[in-house]
């Protein structure tokens, strides 16, 4: 079992859409984002999935190992939240992951990864 | 506007080189170690990154970015690249329906390498409310 909690902040964030060249202002903007009827700027599901492969990575021996990830974006991550991501192995090659807010809410649904030894 | 469905709709390909500095500060953006070499999910910019646009600037898929959720995202690996590589990415959409004024775009990217040995295949699922 791998475990890793993340609180997330607006640097963090921002520090994501540069690295991913990713800008769309609903994770820059609070503005914006309200403009389209989110609460203020949300974390990119990309750098969820992303913090998630971390975790994939370490239960499946390293990065390399990784073959398949994927997973559904289930709700909104805003600076302040607090993730859990976790990972379980699910049989040969295979993790189960999960990645929980600090309200128990699974912002992260269906994800699964499979790796080689 | 009209909205055209446009699955089987295949983008040209984008060449992209695998830089050191690019990928030592998106590894740093999501926690992990740069000395572990191109993060698996750096997928997000070599493969889907560079070939999404194609989607959301193309004028016949008609594809309402304001109103766009990316929904899943699947990448599998047959290998991952390395620093210095260049890749080659291909993006199509796999399916494109519509249910009760909601728009489902499966949108694939097909990257490979540069003998045109696959690398990774990335799978989104952009859901679109009109």
């Amino acid at each position: 079992m791998t475990r890793r909690s993340v609180t997330f902040s607006r640097e963090q964030i921002a520090a994501y859409a540069e690295a991913s060249g990713d800008h769309n202002p609903i994770h820059l903007d609070d503005e914006f984002a309200r403009s389209v009827g989110l609460p203020g700027v949300i974390a990119h599901g990309m750098l969820q999935m992303g913090l998630l492969s971390t975790v994939a990575a370490e239960a499946a021996g390293g990065p390399g190992h990784l073959r398949r990830l994927s997973l559904r974006f289930a709700g909104m991550v805003v600076p302040g939240d607090t993730v859990t991501f976790h990972a379980e192995p699910a049989g040969q090659g295979r993790l189960e992951l999960t990645a929980v807010n600090q309200k128990g809410e699974a912002v992260l649904t269906k994800a699964t990864a499979d790796f080689v030894p | 506007m009209g909205v055209a469905a446009v699955a089987g709709k295949v983008y040209p390909a984008v060449r992209f080189e695998i830089q050191h500095d690019r990928v030592a500060q998106f590894a740093r953006a999501i926690g992990a170690d740069p000395a572990d070499g191109v993060p698996p999910t750096f997928a997000a910019v070599y493969s889907l990154g560079v070939t999404a646009p194609h989607l959301f600037m193309d004028e016949e898929a008609g594809v309402d970015f304001a109103h766009l959720l990316h929904a899943e995202q699947e990448f599998e690996w047959q290998r991952h690249p390395d620093v210095g590589e260049t890749v080659v990415s291909r993006g199509r959409v796999a399916s494109d329906s519509s249910r009760r004024g909601i728009r489902f775009v499966t949108f694939e990217t097909d990257t490979s390498d540069a003998r045109g040995a696959p690398v990774c295949r990335s799978r989104a699922l952009f859901v679109i409310r009109s």
